[in-house]
């Protein structure tokens, strides 16, 4: 259930980069996979390396995901930026 | 073959086979499911056993036809009993109201076995003491000595030393117990996996091969007791060495007139059966004391039923003194009942079960239940069929007639289908034909909207329909496949009524492309060539080019709905982890009974009558709604044993009364594993052929935008379902899978009219092309999501509460999935495109021309630039594709003259420095990109670009 969370929570953070400069790695689905493998990996370190199962998923279990989400997305922003670089100089 | 004759020849068709339907229709018999009739549904998990080390196809399919006789036994009419998956079988017995009962006839493994009994019961030890009526039970062999607890018998078993004896009925047996409350919390099973995982304070323990524990036999026709004994597991005899098993009357010398159970021999069980009752007799004369009588000494022979003693008779060695003679065949006594000796009969008469049959999931529904259930399905039926055709009527006019008549042949085809297959109409069943009547009006409505525009852009009627048909047939077909693959995954992977929804939904769609494209196409093929030709486009519901988008710029508007997306995720990912998912018994296993009582009670009431029947934790809810009788109640337990169930039932009908059969829902640990796992390879495997398949037909880039949007709806309706608490069930499952497919329906309009427009607008940004493409279709997208909301609420409002499970989710789904098709994939896809560099540079050029990139590709002065490539001319005489007007239309014809007039406008250096980039690529190139042969000036015009509509 946790895992559930998670990438819900993952795909709703994605929803807003939208907002920001197309400069990621892959584009708007390079983000997407950042957000959710972010989330998805964050929330697993978070629990111990272990998937919190339906009785034990809380709200705190949700929002855990978030700075995973943001990480990742940050991750494939960088990525594209740094990608980006190397191609204008050229 | 000419136009006049291929319509005449499909209406000829349809004619002919509307008559062979309404045949069927009327003589064949609708074969109802046990949700629409009542009756019993048993699901067994096979589990190897000694005798059948692997379940094996094989294995299976000769316990099902042995079921299939005990089942024919019970004399039950049209039972089903089929495999499912590689290791369960559902048994499916209509009109049968008593579950505990059809569970003993039916899924008994039914191994017998005889024992000389002293010297194989075990004592303190593990040694025999033949002698010891605490051990043995003495001369009566009763409950009140010799016996143990189950938990003593186990543990006593423990503790015996392996023995590889060449008759034993098993092998090793695993059993798990709790030390401290000296109970045996379950087995025996073959495997340790067999039993459900220990919890805290609980172990499995094993009883080593050579030793079995078993039950001892009940006091005259009184219940099952708690007391078992532990015997060395050398059977004399089998249930293979005896035949022709009947059930008789004790009427011989000095008989008691009681039932019994009388048999023969095979000629090697005669032999055994002579040999093992001489011992015995001998045995008894030579523990005789002087002056006792024979009973005192007298010894036994023990015959056991799976596990539990069915009679201890003793040898009369004084009659016997030579063993039995088992010409005459023999008899077993114990305490029967008529029915319990039929029932004993049977069961040796079909044999045993070559595997051990576990009992997961068990369901009793009642007639009176399943009559209203089948009621409110009609209903529902008819009200979205009704709704459905008013629509029709009302946009299309003239077309909505000939729809609605389409949907009338549909109906009586499908019918007739479910009738001649045949298929069993169940629930779910009729919920997938309801959701096929919005497809079938769906597909009505893509061709139509299409005509509408061919209309509008200033084609005769005659010519818009002929085209309108063939552009709209691809979107169709593309729709159609997925749904299709979509229901056939489900069909295949699903288990119960989720297959006969799936079953449904595929046949449905079938049938639906049938009278919903042929069918029509070629009535108004017929018309339009006929004195009463259509010729008015009022007719056909096409009034004055009206664009209700205007100028809206769907792709600029994106990132406010991108976060009313973002935003509903993201309360729906907190109501997840805050409340999480309301898993209903199909998913968390456990024991669910709805009854209607005669007197009033309150849940405590039946609670404490629940409990005092033994069961565990019972949550008690009192059931209101519209069509509920008064005083309902739900009562949801850990899974409980059919004989439990029964328990309950009866506890609470001596208390209060039941007005008619209570519904009652069992399911195992391992069926709601079993669920969930399926639901899950569903899942994956629909999104995965939903993927392959588009980027077939599109190309790579258009699958992951749906899988976006697919990923979109499935999460917001988790999330709908998280926060109204409503329950998640096996239906719901079908449901979200049935939305996978559908979801596709509307982005496939979408992408199609993206795909066609991409050749026709060779400068346009791909943001320009997006958005004209929206503006295009928008409308017809609405529209079928609408038509398919219709008969779902419908569902909704009318149907009972399954029908209502379905009818949620679908809901949810199919506005989610409308909502997605334009907002989420097409953004998306847009995003993606964007930063290839061919519409890098359009974007780049446009911007250099006017400062900015308008929402709509137009001239610096202000008119469009699109331009329609030459269509290429298909084959006449096929089936599917009506006769090509051969005529241009007075838009595109002004179209094309405004883009001659249109000077080209100069290409600006790219941003990324790749100047051999800066040019327009030509169409073809546009649809597959070929870098390495840009250099090929190719000529587009005698091409066909991408998929003309």
């Amino acid at each position: 259930m946790a895992m559930f969370a998670w990438v819900m929570m993952g795909l709703a953070i994605w929803h807003f980069t939208i907002f920001l400069p197309d400069r990621f790695w892959g584009g708007i689905v390079g983000a997407f996979l950042g957000a959710l493998i972010g989330a998805m990996i964050f929330g697993v370190l978070v629990n111990g390396g272990t998937i919190p199962g339906q009785d034990d998923t809380h709200l705190a279990t949700a929002i855990e995901a978030i700075p995973g989400a943001v990480l990742g997305i940050a991750a494939m922003y960088l990525l594209g930026v740094r990608r980006e670089r190397p191609a204008a100089t050229a | 073959m000419t136009d006049r004759r291929r319509n005449l020849f499909i209406l000829l068709l349809v004619a002919g086979l509307l008559i062979g339907s309404a045949t069927a229709v009327v003589v064949k018999k609708t074969r109802l499911g046990l949700d629409l009739q009542g009756g019993v549904e048993l699901v067994y998990q096979a589990k190897p056993t000694k005798q059948a080390p692997t379940v094996t196809a094989d294995a299976l399919t000769r316990a099902i036809d042995i079921m299939r006789e005990r089942v024919d036994q019970l004399g039950v009419s049209e039972p089903e009993i089929t495999r499912l998956g590689n290791n369960q079988i559902q048994v499916a017995l209509p009109a049968v109201k008593n579950a505990d009962e059809a569970q003993r006839q039916v899924g008994t493994t039914a191994q017998l076995f005889f024992y000389d009994w002293e010297p194989n019961v075990l004592g303190p030890g593990c040694k025999p003491a033949p002698t010891d009526p605490n051990v043995t039970g003495g001369p009566n062999v009763n409950a009140a000595a010799g016996s143990l607890s189950h938990y003593d018998a186990v543990i006593r078993a423990t503790k015996c030393p392996e023995k590889n004896l060449p008759n034993s009925s098993s092998g090793d047996q695993f059993y798990l117990v709790n030390d401290d409350a000296k109970s045996v919390l379950d087995g025996p099973g073959e495997r340790r996996t067999d039993l459900r995982p220990a919890k805290r304070g609980e172990r499995v323990v094993r009883v080593p091969q050579g030793q079995i524990v078993v039950r001892a036999e009940a006091p005259d026709k009184g219940p099952k007791i708690d007391q078992w004994y532990v015997l060395r597991d050398d059977p004399a005899l089998k249930g293979t060495d005896i035949k022709n098993p009947e059930q008789n009357f004790d009427n011989g010398p000095g008989g008691t007139g009681q039932p019994i159970v009388t048999f023969s021999f095979t000629s090697k069980g005669r032999k055994v059966w002579q040999d093992v009752t001489r011992a015995i007799a001998q045995r008894g004369q030579a523990n005789q004391l002087p002056g006792t009588p024979v009973l005192a000494a007298a010894q036994h022979f023990a015959i056991v039923l799976d596990n539990e003693l069915v009679s201890v008779p003793y040898i009369d060695f004084k009659q016997n003194p030579d063993g039995i003679d088992a010409s005459n065949g023999s008899q077993i006594e114990g305490g029967f009942t008529i029915k319990s000796a039929q029932r004993l009969a049977n069961l040796l008469k079909t044999g045993a079960l070559p595997v051990k049959l576990d009992l997961i999931s068990q369901s009793q529904v009642s007639a009176t239940l399943g009559k209203q259930a089948l009621h409110q399905g009609l209903i529902a039926g008819i009200v979205g069929f009704v709704v459905v055709a008013l629509f029709l009527l009302t946009f299309y006019r003239l077309l909505g007639l000939i729809a609605v008549g389409a949907l009338v042949v549909y109906a009586v085809y499908f019918y007739a289908l479910i009738k001649l297959i045949p298929i069993t109409l169940t629930l779910p069943g009729i919920a997938g034909l309801i959701l096929t009547i919005g497809i079938a009006a769906d597909a009505n409505i893509v061709i139509f909207e299409r005509v509408k525009e061919e209309v509008r852009a200033g084609r005769s009627v005659a010519a818009a329909i002929a085209t309108g048909y063939r552009k709209g047939l691809a979107a169709i077909i593309d729709a159609n496949v997925v749904t299709f693959m979509v229901a056939f995954i489900l069909f295949i992977i699903a288990v119960g009524g989720v297959q006969g929804f799936a079953f449904v939904l595929g046949i449905g769609t079938m049938t639906s492309l049938f009278t919903a494209v042929l069918a029509t196409s070629a009535i108004l093929g017929t018309l339009s060539r006929s004195k009463y030709a259509i010729a008015h486009k009022r007719a056909v519901g096409a009034g004055e080019r009206r664009s209700i988008w205007g100028s809206f710029d769907f792709m600029g508007a994106s990132k406010w709905f991108f976060s009313l997306s973002g935003c509903i995720l993201l309360i729906g990912a907190l109501a997840i982890g805050g409340k999480g998912l309301n898993f209903g018994i199909d998913f968390e296993s456990g024991t669910r009974i709805t009854t209607t009582l005669q007197r009033p009670a309150d849940e405590n009431a039946v609670r404490d009558a629940a409990q005092a029947a033994g069961a565990t934790n019972p949550e008690v809810q009192k059931v209101t709604g519209k069509g509920r009788p008064p005083n309902t109640f739900q009562i949801s337990t850990p899974t409980l044993q059919p004989k439990q169930v029964s328990d309950v039932t009866q506890q609470l009908g001596s208390r209060f009364g039941i007005r008619g059969q209570p519904n009652t829902q069992s399911v195992g640990p391992s069926f709601g594993e079993t669920v969930a796992r399926n639901a899950i390879v569903a899942i994956i495997a629909s999104l995965l052929v939903i993927s392959v398949y588009i980027a077939l037909r599109f190309e790579w880039k258009y699958a992951v935008p749906v899988l976006i949007a697919l990923m979109h709806d499935l999460l917001i309706t988790a999330g709908v379902y998280s926060l109204t608490g409503r329950e998640v069930t096996a239906a719901t499952v079908a449901a979200l899978l049935t939305i996978l497919g559908y979801s596709l329906y509307d982005t496939i309009i979408v992408f199609d009219r993206i795909r066609e427009n991409v050749p026709r607008m060779p400068r346009a940004a791909f943001s320009q092309i997006v958005n004209r493409s929206m503006n295009e279709v928008l409308t017809r997208s609405l529209a079928t999501s609408f038509c398919t909301a219709l008969p779902i609420l419908s569902l909704l409002l009318f149907g009972g509460d399954t029908l209502k499970d379905f009818a949620f989710a679908l809901l949810v789904g199919t506005i989610s999935g409308a909502y997605s098709s334009v907002f989420i994939a097409s953004p998306v896809l847009t995003h993606w495109k964007e930063r290839e560099a061919v519409y890098e540079k359009r974007a780049e050029r446009i911007r250099g021309q006017l400062g900015y990139v308008p929402a709509y590709a137009t001239a610096i002065g202000g008119a469009p630039v699109d331009v329609g490539p030459k269509e290429e001319k298909r084959g006449r005489g096929r089936l599917t594709a009506p006769q090509e007007p051969g005529e241009i239309s007075a838009t595109e014809f002004q179209e094309l003259v405004r883009d001659i007039q249109e000077p080209e406008p100069a290409a600006t250096p790219s941003r990324r420095g790749d100047g051999d980039r800066g040019r327009d690529l030509d169409p073809d190139e546009v649809v597959m990109p070929k870098g390495e042969k840009r250099e090929k000036q190719r000529r587009p015009r005698n091409r066909r670009h991408g998929r003309s509509r």
